[in-house]
């Protein structure tokens, strides 16, 4: 073990040397201002989650080494996959030791807020130089109770149409249909020339959650009110259902064990026309099938009858645990990935797959590189948080990953529950989780 | 236990003389207690300390990160009413008895195929142990892409051979999904059993045997009337080692459906990982989790007696 | 004995080493497929352009090399000590019959039920007041947790094959019990202890929870670890690596089964002995 231990000093005395040599007295590079007063000999460890295309660590790695580069804070990177993000930083939480800064999804900071370093300064600051966050990521690094920034938002990486576009035009359509009902005549065009579409129904943490959520959304239907009140057992709910059950039957069979893997490998294997899913369908395929290609479009996702876009996305947001021992150089860390400079090849290296969530950044230019892109740049707006439309928390991450609302949709399409059972069994699940 | 002679009972004068250290090494109350306990500490500092910790926090409404305070039997009485954690409980019995059954079935019958020495029997026993051997998650993953609805191997083996006429949804519907689970577990597990009845049948006596057959027994007399009986305390200690893993099993699951479709794979460990730490509710996820340890202390005291009688 | 095992003996041992295998023929052809081959294929049982290039990504891309060397390392280290401490608790067990060993060898026993999907929690606050988190080599006692109660019971039943007139013609030739415990008895434990360690080097090998929990750092992940959360990019795999890793982790385990395989059935057999 002693080797092992040896290498960390290696690496640790190389980013000091480093800084040593760039002339400032413990780390500061001469031209570096930073905002925040760094502790001395600090040193950072992140845990992030494994990017979901691999220029994304690349070039985190490299904006990481150049903040080392700058304040002679050397930054262990740890990443697991994003479905054990959680796992770990709930054990952080709970026993006080771990990484100091962690990247994690939706609900996370708001499980253990009290654990928390307070990133208000960092979040104003950033909120000021870029535009301000989309409302949706205010929802998750906000706390409205004790208004305060639990959370800095990174952003989202957002969920879209992708459809083949040959087929759709022997289906009949020139272009993606933009709401409900013609997501329904198109899927039901596609399945008749045997191209049907595929949404996974299964327990898929990502493509799960998202089209069901929308769906629900787009009809005005909630899982809760304002007040945290169970409201999913309503007629809208129920609409939506309806929807979701003749939008299943043109489905390819067996979407209903799919996870997040198997909407992109079916699509690949062109046996699904349509999908909803991240930008890493087109992107693998830019890589590795360049046949099927150039057929590939993407579109924002429909809307449904309330008239306004309702998505929902996967959202990341980095958080400082207290027992951090340095957290004024974790939030310099954290404001240092979130500048421009840095975001900008961060986001155009995974070519927009994590759309940030300060709004100033719809102007990279990789957004406009190719139309297909393109509606990535958008999904941030007009989404709601999980949980809608109560408080973000507890009980919201409960039902979020006990996956209430994706079985509700499972119930009534693939397990042959009416959309009232459904809409009822979903009801008593969530009445357990708020205790109301 | 049979012996009767106990280490003390030694003539005084054939002690070894020697330092009082070294006297005192040689006796067996001080010897005994010293060298178990590395063994004894091990296990109390890292499983019965932190068990006894698992315990309090079942007691409590601890959440993640949150503070707590003691709830008494809430959790447990709570349970009871959790749709969820019922038919987690159902199917965590169905998945073991089944699994169990069919391990042993198969173990036994791979463990006679496997007890003579025809060529290559070498290679073959080792072959055999791959499951067993193989990282459960990976395997799980190799599993996944077999039962997969889209690409499956075996759907495309039956189509063409025209049993079936589209994709099987293995693991998308919830009794296909079930079955499946427990065909997987038991391909992990089969070698264990194999392994250890080809032990249990190495240590029966050849003899016994061919006295048998000289007597006009056939095959079948000879199983039933004297492997079998042999077998019973391996079966006893197989079985109990083996319900232990499988109704703890964890990562299979996990891999393979994360408790879906609708929650109709859920068992005891899923759940309450779902619980404790996706959801945060530690001390839920705690009650769930302990409320299978009556169940396993059961089995082991079958286990504990069984081997006993069988001295 | 039977060397003209005939079709009885081929046809179901043929079917039943083809339904353990399948996994395993699917692994070495998906890692020899390309991703376009493996989604597109006229005969999924079958590779038509075969490649390595996912043998030698993994091992030039990622930190493979390094998992295996971490895993080989833990696997060593909590076999060896997991060993050494049951067979000195099974000896004292067995042999010694001190006071309270025989509530010992039940409580050692009952410990094994104690599932760890949900140890981990509490266990994780008492590696953290020891100082042991994100340590690689913490793995080590935390995974004699789990082999010392079946390395500890399986050594108790074989050293209780094992006859007493032995210790006993030592002991009236004067030698002291620690010489009978590592003169007498330890060559006799051989086929026991051959067992006890393929057993502990299997579990260690792949275990994956508490290797994915309680480290930290990139440079600590061991094989099932490393593949899973560096492979499995958000909903793209790498399944020709993932694969590929897979097979060459398994290997060193298979051929210390095929090298020892007798010996682990003697041992077994030996502690299934009256």
């Amino acid at each position: 073990m002693s080797d092992f231990n040896r290498r960390e000093l290696l690496q640790m005395t190389a980013a000091g040397a480093l800084a040593v040599g760039a002339g400032a007295r413990p780390a500061l590079a001469a031209d570096y201002k930073p905002m925040f007063d760094v502790e001395k000999g600090a040193s950072l460890q992140l845990l992030r989650w494994t990017g979901f295309i691999d220029q994304d660590d690349k070039q985190w790695k490299i904006n990481t080494d150049a903040f080392t580069k700058a304040t002679g804070v050397p930054v262990t990177i740890q990443e697991v996959s994003w479905t054990e993000i959680q796992a770990k930083s709930g054990l952080a939480a709970q026993i006080g030791s771990g990484p100091d800064v962690i990247m994690g999804f939706y609900d996370d900071p708001f499980i253990y807020p009290d654990k928390l370093v307070d990133v208000s300064d960092v979040c104003e600051y950033l909120e000021k130089k870029y535009g301000g966050f989309y409302d949706v990521a205010k929802s998750y690094g906000y706390d409205t109770e004790n208004k305060r920034w639990i959370g800095l938002p990174m952003g989202g990486p957002g969920a879209a149409v992708t459809y083949r576009e040959s087929w759709l035009k022997e289906a009949g359509f020139d272009s993606f249909p933009k709401d409900f009902d013609g997501l329904l005549k198109a899927a039901r065009a596609l399945k008749k020339i045997n191209h049907p579409i595929g949404l996974a129904l299964g327990h898929a943490v990502g493509d799960g959650n998202t089209w069901c959520h929308t769906l629900l959304w787009g009809f005005g239907g909630k899982q809760v009110d304002e007040d945290n009140k169970v409201a999913i057992d309503s007629k809208e709910t129920r609409e939506a259902l309806k929807y979701a059950k003749a939008l299943y039957e043109t489905m390819i069979p067996g979407t209903a064990s799919w996870l997040d893997v198997n909407n992109n490998q079916a699509f690949l294997a062109g046996q699904i026309s349509m999908t909803i899913n991240g930008i890493s369908i087109w992107y693998t395929a830019k890589q590795k099938f360049p046949d099927m290609f150039p057929d590939i479009r993407t579109a924002p996702q429909p809307i449904g009858p309330v008239g306004h876009a309702t998505n929902f996305n996967l959202f990341s947001q980095s958080f400082i645990f207290k027992y951090s021992k340095y957290p004024n150089a974790a939030k310099e860390y954290l404001r240092f990935m979130c500048e421009r400079e840095q975001m900008d090849p961060w986001v155009t290296g995974m070519v927009g797959y994590v759309t940030p969530a300060l709004k100033g950044y719809a102007d990279l230019p990789i957004w406009t590189k190719a139309p297909e892109i393109t509606p990535y740049r958008d999904v941030l707006k007009d989404n709601h948080p999980d949980g809608f439309a109560g408080t973000p928390g507890r009980a919201a991450a409960t039902a979020l990953n006990d996956f209430v609302i994706v079985n509700m949709f499972a119930d009534a399409c693939a397990h042959g529950s009416s959309p009232e059972d459904a809409a009822k069994s979903a009801a008593a699940k969530l009445k357990s989780i708020y205790g109301s | 236990m049979s012996d009767t002679t106990t280490p003390e009972a030694r003539p005084e004068a054939a002690r070894p003389s020697g330092s009082l250290l070294r006297r005192a090494l040689d006796r067996p109350n001080v010897l005994g207690p010293l060298l178990a306990a590395p063994a004894t500490l091990i296990l109390l500092i890292l499983l019965a300390y932190p068990l006894g910790l698992g315990l309090w926090l079942s007691l409590t409404n601890t959440v993640l990160g949150g503070t707590p305070s003691f709830v008494g039997l809430a959790n447990y009485a709570q349970l009871f009413h959790d749709p969820t954690y019922l038919a987690a409980a159902g199917y965590s019995v169905l998945y073991t008895v089944c699994s169990e059954g069919l391990k042993l079935t198969f173990g036994l019958g791979l463990a006679l195929l496997l007890n003579r020495q025809f060529k290559g029997y070498r290679a073959a026993r080792a072959i055999m142990l791959l499951p067993w051997v193989a990282p459960t998650v990976l395997s799980a993953l190799a599993w996944n892409w077999l039962l997969d609805p889209q690409f499956s191997a075996l759907s495309w083996l039956l189509i063409k051979l025209g049993l079936i006429h589209s994709n099987i949804d293995f693991l998308g519907q919830p009794w296909p999904a079930r079955i499946s689970l427990i065909i997987v577990n038991m391909w992990r597990g089969v070698p264990y059993f194999a392994m250890g009845y080809l032990a249990g049948l190495t240590a029966i006596p050849q003899s016994l045997i061919e006295a048998a057959q000289i007597d006009g027994a056939g095959p079948w007399t000879i199983f039933r009337r004297i492997t079998w009986p042999l077998l019973l305390p391996v079966t006893t200690i197989l079985l109990s080692f083996s319900t232990i893993w499988t109704v703890t099993d964890f990562q299979l699951i996990w891999t393979m459906t994360r408790g879906g479709p609708l929650d109709s794979t859920q068992v005891f460990t899923t759940l309450a990982y779902q619980r404790a730490i996706n959801g945060g509710a530690l001390g839920q996820g705690a009650a769930i989790a302990i409320s299978v340890i009556p169940i396993m202390l059961i089995l082991a005291i079958v286990a504990l007696r069984s081997t006993r009688e069988g001295k | 004995m039977d060397r003209r095992a005939g079709w009885r003996l081929w046809l179901p041992l043929g079917l039943m080493l083809l339904f353990l295998l399948l996994p395993f023929y699917w692994m070495v052809l998906t890692s020899l497929k390309d991703r376009t081959e493996l989604l597109n294929t006229p005969n999924p049982w079958w590779v038509f352009h075969p490649s390595i290039n996912s043998f030698v990504d993994l091992l030039t891309q990622t930190q493979y090399p390094r998992w295996f060397l971490n895993t080989l390392y833990v696997s060593v280290g909590a076999t060896a000590l997991s060993i050494v401490v049951s067979y000195c608790a099974a000896f004292a067990i067995v042999r010694l019959k001190f006071k309270g060993a025989r509530a010992l060898s039940t409580a050692i026993f009952f410990s094994y039920v104690v599932p760890p999907a949900i140890l981990f929690i509490p266990l994780a606050e008492v590696l953290v007041k020891l100082g042991w988190f994100n340590h690689l080599w913490a793995l080590i006692p935390i995974y004699a947790t789990f082999l010392v109660p079946f390395c500890t019971w399986l050594l108790i039943g074989f050293l209780r094959s094992i006859p007493r007139e032995l210790e006993e013609a030592a002991l009236v030739d004067g030698a002291s019990w620690p010489r009978i415990m590592i003169k007498v008895i330890l060559p006799l434990s051989v086929p026991g202890l051959i067992s006890a360690t393929i057993f502990s080097f299997t579990l260690s090998w792949n275990e994956y929870l508490y290797a994915l929990i309680y480290m930290f750092s990139s440079d600590n992940k061991t094989i099932t670890v490393g593949l899973t959360t560096e492979l499995m990019r958000g909903d793209v795999f790498q399944w020709g690596q993932l694969m590929a890793g897979s097979l060459l982790g398994t290997l060193p385990v298979v051929l210390v089964y095929f090298f020892f395989v007798e010996y682990y059935v003697a041992g077994m057999s030996g502690a299934l002995k009256d």
